[in-house]
Protein backbone atom coordinates (compact mmCIF):
# COMPACT_ATOMS: atom_id res chain seq x y z
CA UNK A 1 0.00 0.00 0.00
CA UNK A 2 1.17 3.64 -0.42
CA UNK A 3 0.32 6.84 1.28
CA UNK A 4 -1.61 9.44 -1.12
CA UNK A 5 0.56 12.03 -2.52
CA UNK A 6 -1.73 14.60 -0.98
CA UNK A 7 -1.62 12.98 2.66
CA UNK A 8 -0.69 15.54 4.96
CA UNK A 9 -0.64 18.18 2.53
CA UNK A 10 -1.20 21.81 3.56
CA UNK A 11 -3.83 24.07 1.70
CA UNK A 12 -0.80 26.63 1.02
CA UNK A 13 1.77 25.08 -1.74
CA UNK A 14 4.81 24.16 0.27
CA UNK A 15 8.02 26.75 0.24
CA UNK A 16 10.32 24.19 -1.40
CA UNK A 17 9.87 20.98 -3.28
CA UNK A 18 8.54 18.66 -1.16
CA UNK A 19 9.09 14.44 -1.39
CA UNK A 20 5.61 12.42 -1.73
CA UNK A 21 5.07 10.75 1.61
CA UNK A 22 5.43 7.59 2.16
CA UNK A 23 3.78 4.46 4.65
CA UNK A 24 5.91 2.78 6.72
CA UNK A 25 7.41 -0.14 5.29
CA UNK A 26 5.72 -3.33 5.95
CA UNK A 27 3.34 -1.35 7.64
CA UNK A 28 0.74 -4.39 7.70
CA UNK A 29 2.90 -6.88 9.54
CA UNK A 30 3.30 -4.52 12.58
CA UNK A 31 1.35 -3.64 16.11
CA UNK A 32 -1.89 -4.06 15.61
CA UNK A 33 -2.72 -3.89 11.87
CA UNK A 34 -3.67 -7.94 11.52
CA UNK A 35 -5.74 -7.50 13.91
CA UNK A 36 -7.45 -4.30 12.79
CA UNK A 37 -7.68 -5.71 9.39
CA UNK A 38 -9.42 -8.82 10.20
CA UNK A 39 -11.77 -6.95 13.19
CA UNK A 40 -13.12 -4.79 9.81
CA UNK A 41 -13.16 -7.72 7.66
CA UNK A 42 -15.83 -9.29 9.88
CA UNK A 43 -18.13 -6.96 8.52
CA UNK A 44 -18.41 -8.31 5.32
CA UNK A 45 -18.71 -11.90 7.02
CA UNK A 46 -22.31 -10.32 9.14
CA UNK A 47 -22.90 -9.09 5.55
CA UNK A 48 -22.93 -12.76 4.41
CA UNK A 49 -24.71 -14.50 7.09
CA UNK A 50 -27.05 -11.32 6.97
CA UNK A 51 -28.08 -11.81 3.91
CA UNK A 52 -28.38 -15.84 4.07
CA UNK A 53 -30.99 -14.79 7.29
CA UNK A 54 -32.42 -12.45 4.65
CA UNK A 55 -32.83 -15.45 2.48
CA UNK A 56 -35.02 -17.57 4.87
CA UNK A 57 -37.08 -15.38 5.82
CA UNK A 58 -37.65 -14.46 2.63
CA UNK A 59 -38.27 -18.24 1.55
CA UNK A 60 -40.51 -18.50 4.78
CA UNK A 61 -42.72 -15.80 3.58
CA UNK A 62 -43.10 -17.34 0.72
CA UNK A 63 -44.93 -19.82 2.28
CA UNK A 64 -43.53 -22.71 0.44
CA UNK A 65 -42.45 -25.72 2.66
CA UNK A 66 -40.37 -27.49 -0.09
CA UNK A 67 -38.31 -24.41 -0.67
CA UNK A 68 -38.14 -23.63 3.07
CA UNK A 69 -37.07 -27.74 3.22
CA UNK A 70 -34.53 -27.19 0.58
CA UNK A 71 -32.48 -24.22 2.43
CA UNK A 72 -32.19 -26.67 5.40
CA UNK A 73 -31.17 -29.71 3.13
CA UNK A 74 -28.65 -26.88 1.61
CA UNK A 75 -27.55 -26.20 5.46
CA UNK A 76 -25.75 -29.99 5.12
CA UNK A 77 -23.39 -29.00 2.25
CA UNK A 78 -19.52 -29.22 3.47
CA UNK A 79 -19.00 -25.97 1.85
CA UNK A 80 -22.21 -24.60 4.37
CA UNK A 81 -20.76 -26.38 7.18
CA UNK A 82 -17.06 -24.88 6.58
CA UNK A 83 -18.68 -21.62 6.20
CA UNK A 84 -21.11 -21.96 9.21
CA UNK A 85 -18.34 -23.03 11.58
CA UNK A 86 -15.87 -20.56 10.27
CA UNK A 87 -18.50 -17.69 10.80
CA UNK A 88 -19.03 -19.01 14.85
CA UNK A 89 -15.20 -18.37 15.33
CA UNK A 90 -14.77 -15.43 13.27
CA UNK A 91 -18.16 -13.57 14.67
CA UNK A 92 -17.55 -14.79 18.53
CA UNK A 93 -13.92 -13.21 17.98
CA UNK A 94 -15.45 -10.46 16.63
CA UNK A 95 -17.98 -10.09 19.21
CA UNK A 96 -15.08 -10.57 22.19
CA UNK A 97 -13.20 -7.69 20.40
CA UNK A 98 -16.07 -5.35 20.20
CA UNK A 99 -16.70 -5.93 24.01
CA UNK A 100 -13.23 -5.40 25.22
CA UNK A 101 -13.60 -2.74 23.16
CA UNK A 102 -16.35 -1.14 24.38
CA UNK A 103 -16.45 0.38 27.61
CA UNK A 104 -13.05 2.44 26.35
CA UNK A 105 -15.70 4.03 23.87
CA UNK A 106 -17.61 5.67 26.75
CA UNK A 107 -16.89 9.35 28.10
CA UNK A 108 -16.02 10.17 31.62
CA UNK A 109 -19.44 12.02 31.81
CA UNK A 110 -22.65 11.29 29.90
CA UNK A 111 -25.02 14.59 30.72
CA UNK A 112 -25.48 14.86 33.74
CA UNK A 113 -24.37 11.04 34.79
CA UNK A 114 -20.60 9.82 35.39
CA UNK A 115 -19.18 7.35 33.32
CA UNK A 116 -20.01 3.65 35.27
CA UNK A 117 -16.65 1.53 35.80
CA UNK A 118 -15.55 -0.82 33.05
CA UNK A 119 -16.87 -3.56 35.11
CA UNK A 120 -20.44 -2.29 34.32
CA UNK A 121 -19.67 -2.35 30.70
CA UNK A 122 -18.63 -5.28 30.55
CA UNK A 123 -20.92 -7.73 32.70
CA UNK A 124 -23.90 -6.04 30.93
CA UNK A 125 -22.48 -6.63 27.25
CA UNK A 126 -21.07 -10.20 28.27
CA UNK A 127 -24.27 -10.70 29.49
CA UNK A 128 -25.90 -9.53 26.73
CA UNK A 129 -23.76 -12.11 24.85
CA UNK A 130 -24.62 -14.78 27.19
CA UNK A 131 -28.29 -14.57 27.01
CA UNK A 132 -28.55 -13.99 23.01
CA UNK A 133 -26.25 -17.53 22.60
CA UNK A 134 -28.56 -19.34 25.32
CA UNK A 135 -31.82 -18.63 23.92
CA UNK A 136 -30.27 -19.04 20.31
CA UNK A 137 -28.97 -22.15 21.43
CA UNK A 138 -32.06 -23.34 23.25
CA UNK A 139 -34.30 -22.69 19.75
CA UNK A 140 -31.74 -24.16 17.54
CA UNK A 141 -31.62 -27.21 19.67
CA UNK A 142 -35.31 -27.42 19.63
CA UNK A 143 -35.61 -26.93 23.45
CA UNK A 144 -38.00 -23.86 22.65
CA UNK A 145 -40.71 -23.36 19.97
CA UNK B 1 37.03 3.56 20.71
CA UNK B 2 36.82 2.01 24.31
CA UNK B 3 33.25 1.58 25.57
CA UNK B 4 31.62 1.84 22.19
CA UNK B 5 30.09 -0.23 19.92
CA UNK B 6 29.71 0.66 16.10
CA UNK B 7 26.39 0.40 14.66
CA UNK B 8 25.61 1.36 10.87
CA UNK B 9 22.65 4.01 10.25
CA UNK B 10 20.88 3.96 7.44
CA UNK B 11 19.61 7.34 7.19
CA UNK B 12 16.78 8.57 4.37
CA UNK B 13 18.73 11.57 2.35
CA UNK B 14 16.46 14.06 0.46
CA UNK B 15 17.96 17.21 -0.58
CA UNK B 16 14.98 19.09 -3.06
CA UNK B 17 17.25 20.77 -5.18
CA UNK B 18 19.25 17.53 -6.38
CA UNK B 19 17.29 14.80 -5.81
CA UNK B 20 13.84 13.37 -7.77
CA UNK B 21 12.91 11.21 -4.74
CA UNK B 22 14.14 10.16 -1.47
CA UNK B 23 17.27 7.89 -0.99
CA UNK B 24 19.26 6.15 2.01
CA UNK B 25 23.16 6.62 3.12
CA UNK B 26 24.56 4.30 5.53
CA UNK B 27 26.89 5.38 8.23
CA UNK B 28 29.01 3.61 10.72
CA UNK B 29 28.95 5.12 14.25
CA UNK B 30 30.92 4.45 17.30
CA UNK B 31 28.04 4.50 19.51
CA UNK B 32 27.77 4.65 23.41
CA UNK B 33 25.83 2.17 25.43
CA UNK B 34 23.29 4.80 26.83
CA UNK B 35 22.90 6.91 23.81
CA UNK B 36 19.47 7.57 22.28
CA UNK B 37 19.12 7.53 18.49
CA UNK B 38 18.91 11.04 18.67
CA UNK B 39 22.50 11.56 19.71
CA UNK B 40 23.42 8.91 17.03
CA UNK B 41 22.34 11.55 14.53
CA UNK B 42 23.71 14.30 16.01
CA UNK B 43 26.86 12.70 16.08
CA UNK B 44 26.63 11.91 12.16
CA UNK B 45 25.66 15.85 11.72
CA UNK B 46 28.53 16.75 13.94
CA UNK B 47 31.56 14.34 13.01
CA UNK B 48 30.50 12.80 9.90
CA UNK B 49 28.30 15.10 7.21
CA UNK B 50 27.29 18.25 8.38
CA UNK B 51 24.88 18.53 5.42
CA UNK B 52 22.52 15.70 7.63
CA UNK B 53 19.14 17.89 7.98
CA UNK B 54 16.97 16.57 11.11
CA UNK B 55 14.85 18.71 13.71
CA UNK B 56 15.40 18.44 17.70
CA UNK B 57 15.37 20.38 20.77
CA UNK B 58 14.41 19.38 24.45
CA UNK B 59 16.23 15.77 24.32
CA UNK B 60 13.83 14.88 27.12
CA UNK B 61 10.42 14.13 25.51
CA UNK B 62 8.98 17.37 26.13
CA UNK B 63 9.22 19.42 22.92
CA UNK B 64 8.08 17.15 20.57
CA UNK B 65 10.11 17.95 17.76
CA UNK B 66 12.70 14.73 16.91
CA UNK B 67 9.72 12.47 15.77
CA UNK B 68 11.26 10.02 12.61
CA UNK B 69 10.54 6.54 11.78
CA UNK B 70 12.89 4.25 13.22
CA UNK B 71 13.41 0.76 11.93
CA UNK B 72 9.83 1.60 10.69
CA UNK B 73 7.86 3.09 13.96
CA UNK B 74 7.15 6.29 14.60
CA UNK B 75 9.41 7.41 17.67
CA UNK B 76 10.51 10.51 19.36
CA UNK B 77 14.65 9.77 18.82
CA UNK B 78 15.40 11.36 22.00
CA UNK B 79 13.33 8.94 24.03
CA UNK B 80 14.35 5.57 21.94
CA UNK B 81 17.43 3.97 23.27
CA UNK B 82 20.15 2.90 20.80
CA UNK B 83 20.49 -0.65 22.95
CA UNK B 84 17.13 -1.46 21.84
CA UNK B 85 18.27 -1.90 18.57
CA UNK B 86 20.97 -4.30 16.80
CA UNK B 87 23.69 -3.67 14.09
CA UNK B 88 21.57 -1.84 11.82
CA UNK B 89 19.90 1.12 12.85
CA UNK B 90 17.19 2.63 9.84
CA UNK B 91 15.86 6.17 10.10
CA UNK B 92 14.00 7.82 7.80
CA UNK B 93 11.20 10.89 7.97
CA UNK B 94 8.01 10.79 9.60
CA UNK B 95 5.60 8.46 7.33
CA UNK B 96 2.60 9.58 5.86
CA UNK B 97 3.78 13.75 5.70
CA UNK B 98 5.77 15.24 2.65
CA UNK B 99 9.50 15.29 3.06
CA UNK B 100 10.92 18.46 3.17
CA UNK B 101 14.88 17.62 3.47
CA UNK B 102 15.88 14.26 4.57
CA UNK B 103 14.56 13.95 8.27
CA UNK B 104 12.59 16.94 8.08
CA UNK B 105 8.89 17.13 7.29
CA UNK B 106 6.21 19.66 5.85
CA UNK B 107 4.59 20.80 9.29
CA UNK B 108 2.42 23.35 7.91
CA UNK B 109 -1.23 20.17 6.84
CA UNK B 110 -0.47 19.55 10.35
CA UNK B 111 -0.63 22.92 12.14
CA UNK B 112 -3.57 23.62 9.83
CA UNK B 113 -5.53 20.60 11.38
CA UNK B 114 -4.41 21.56 14.70
CA UNK B 115 -5.93 24.96 14.67
CA UNK B 116 -9.40 23.70 12.55
CA UNK B 117 -10.72 22.00 16.11
CA UNK B 118 -9.99 25.50 17.93
CA UNK B 119 -7.38 24.07 21.06
CA UNK B 120 -7.93 26.76 23.19
CA UNK B 121 -10.81 27.73 25.86
CA UNK B 122 -13.73 28.68 24.24
CA UNK B 123 -15.68 31.55 26.42
CA UNK B 124 -19.16 31.73 26.74
CA UNK B 125 -19.99 35.43 25.94
CA UNK B 126 -19.33 37.75 29.19
CA UNK B 127 -18.41 34.72 31.25
CA UNK B 128 -14.93 36.08 32.10
CA UNK B 129 -16.27 39.48 33.25
CA UNK B 130 -19.09 38.17 35.16
CA UNK B 131 -17.83 35.01 37.12
CA UNK B 132 -13.82 36.23 37.55
CA UNK B 133 -11.74 33.09 37.67
CA UNK B 134 -12.74 29.32 36.88
CA UNK B 135 -12.35 27.23 39.73
CA UNK B 136 -12.19 23.63 38.44
CA UNK B 137 -12.13 20.43 41.22
CA UNK B 138 -9.57 17.11 40.81
CA UNK B 139 -12.46 15.52 39.08
CA UNK B 140 -12.99 17.79 36.68
CA UNK B 141 -9.61 17.98 35.79
CA UNK B 142 -9.20 14.45 36.08
CA UNK B 143 -12.04 14.29 32.61
CA UNK B 144 -9.42 16.02 30.29
CA UNK B 145 -5.61 15.95 32.06
CA UNK B 146 -4.51 12.59 30.09
CA UNK B 147 -5.25 14.45 26.73
CA UNK B 148 -3.83 17.90 27.60
CA UNK B 149 -0.41 15.80 28.04
CA UNK B 150 0.35 15.59 23.95
CA UNK B 151 2.90 17.22 22.99
CA UNK B 152 2.17 17.16 18.97
CA UNK B 153 4.91 14.91 18.24
CA UNK B 154 3.13 13.92 15.11
CA UNK B 155 3.77 10.36 15.85
CA UNK B 156 0.58 9.36 15.87
CA UNK B 157 -0.29 10.78 12.35
CA UNK B 158 2.85 8.82 11.00
CA UNK B 159 1.48 5.67 12.38
CA UNK B 160 -2.52 6.31 11.58
CA UNK B 161 -3.40 4.28 8.28
CA UNK B 162 -6.29 6.40 7.67
CA UNK B 163 -3.84 9.93 7.88
CA UNK B 164 -2.44 7.69 4.61
CA UNK B 165 -5.52 7.22 2.90
CA UNK B 166 -7.62 10.51 3.74
CA UNK B 167 -6.71 13.62 3.06
CA UNK B 168 -8.56 15.59 4.80
CA UNK B 169 -8.82 13.34 7.62
CA UNK B 170 -7.86 15.88 11.15
CA UNK B 171 -5.96 13.26 13.04
CA UNK B 172 -5.48 11.93 16.28
CA UNK B 173 -3.78 14.81 17.93
CA UNK B 174 -5.80 17.74 16.76
CA UNK B 175 -9.12 15.66 17.38
CA UNK B 176 -7.86 14.65 20.69
CA UNK B 177 -7.11 17.91 21.49
CA UNK B 178 -10.35 19.28 20.51
CA UNK B 179 -11.97 16.57 22.58
CA UNK B 180 -9.70 17.74 25.54
CA UNK B 181 -11.36 21.16 25.38
CA UNK B 182 -14.94 19.69 25.07
CA UNK B 183 -14.04 18.13 28.25
CA UNK B 184 -12.99 20.90 30.06
CA UNK B 185 -15.47 22.47 32.59
CA UNK B 186 -14.10 25.87 31.47
CA UNK B 187 -14.83 25.53 27.74
CA UNK B 188 -18.27 26.42 26.63
CA UNK B 189 -17.48 25.79 23.00
CA UNK B 190 -18.10 22.06 22.38
CA UNK B 191 -21.26 22.32 20.23
CA UNK B 192 -18.69 24.75 17.70
CA UNK B 193 -16.24 21.55 17.29
CA UNK B 194 -18.90 19.61 16.90
CA UNK B 195 -19.61 20.94 14.05
CA UNK B 196 -16.22 20.19 13.23
CA UNK B 197 -16.10 16.90 14.49
CA UNK B 198 -18.64 15.58 12.35
CA UNK B 199 -17.68 17.24 9.64
CA UNK B 200 -15.31 16.00 6.15
CA UNK B 201 -12.80 14.36 7.82
CA UNK B 202 -13.73 14.32 11.34
CA UNK B 203 -14.02 12.10 13.80
CA UNK B 204 -15.89 9.40 11.89
CA UNK B 205 -13.12 8.59 9.95
CA UNK B 206 -11.25 6.92 12.57
CA UNK B 207 -11.83 3.63 12.01
CA UNK B 208 -10.76 2.87 15.00
CA UNK B 209 -7.37 1.34 14.53
CA UNK B 210 -5.73 2.14 17.78
CA UNK B 211 -1.81 2.74 15.91
CA UNK B 212 -1.97 6.22 17.28
CA UNK B 213 -2.30 5.50 21.06
CA UNK B 214 0.01 2.52 20.60
CA UNK B 215 2.79 4.82 19.41
CA UNK B 216 2.00 7.64 21.39
CA UNK B 217 5.05 8.55 23.37
CA UNK B 218 2.92 10.40 26.27
CA UNK B 219 -0.08 7.93 26.74
CA UNK B 220 -1.87 10.36 25.63
CA UNK B 221 -4.62 7.57 23.98
CA UNK B 222 -5.60 9.94 21.22
CA UNK B 223 -8.03 7.25 19.95
CA UNK B 224 -9.64 6.68 23.41
CA UNK B 225 -10.24 10.42 22.66
CA UNK B 226 -11.85 10.09 19.40
CA UNK B 227 -14.24 7.26 20.32
CA UNK B 228 -15.01 9.39 23.20
CA UNK B 229 -15.53 12.09 21.09
CA UNK B 230 -17.85 10.18 18.45
CA UNK B 231 -20.48 9.49 20.95
CA UNK B 232 -20.59 12.89 22.29
CA UNK B 233 -21.17 14.27 18.91
CA UNK B 234 -24.10 12.04 18.45
CA UNK B 235 -25.63 13.30 21.58
CA UNK B 236 -24.69 16.67 20.57
CA UNK B 237 -26.53 16.01 17.04
CA UNK B 238 -29.42 14.54 18.57
CA UNK B 239 -29.47 17.07 21.22
CA UNK B 240 -30.07 20.01 17.81
CA UNK B 241 -33.25 18.39 17.73
CA UNK B 242 -34.83 19.38 20.80
CA UNK B 243 -32.58 22.56 21.45
CA UNK B 244 -31.71 25.58 19.66
CA UNK B 245 -28.44 25.80 18.52
CA UNK B 246 -26.39 27.86 21.04
CA UNK B 247 -28.69 26.94 23.64
CA UNK B 248 -27.80 24.36 26.69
Amino acid sequence: MRARVDAMKSSRPPRTRTADPTPPPNFWRRGNYLPYIAFGSCGLLLFAVGFGLLRLVWTLGSGDPAAWNAIFESYGHPLYLAFHAFALVALTWFTFRFFRLFPKTQPPKLGPLPRPPDSVFLLGLGGAFFVATTLASLVLGGALP
Amino acid sequence: MSGRETKTFVVTRFDPDRDEAPRTQEYEVPVRGDWKVLDALNYIKDEVDPTLSHRWSCRMAVCGSCGMQVNGEPKLTCKTALREYGERVEVGPLANFPVVRDLVIEMDGFMERLSAVKPWILEAKGAAEVEGPHRQTPDELAAFKQYSMCINCMLCYAACPVVANEPDFLGPAALALGHRYNQDSRDHGASERHEVFRGEGGVFSCSYANECSEVCPKNVDPSKAIQQAKLLNVLDWAKGFVVPRGGK
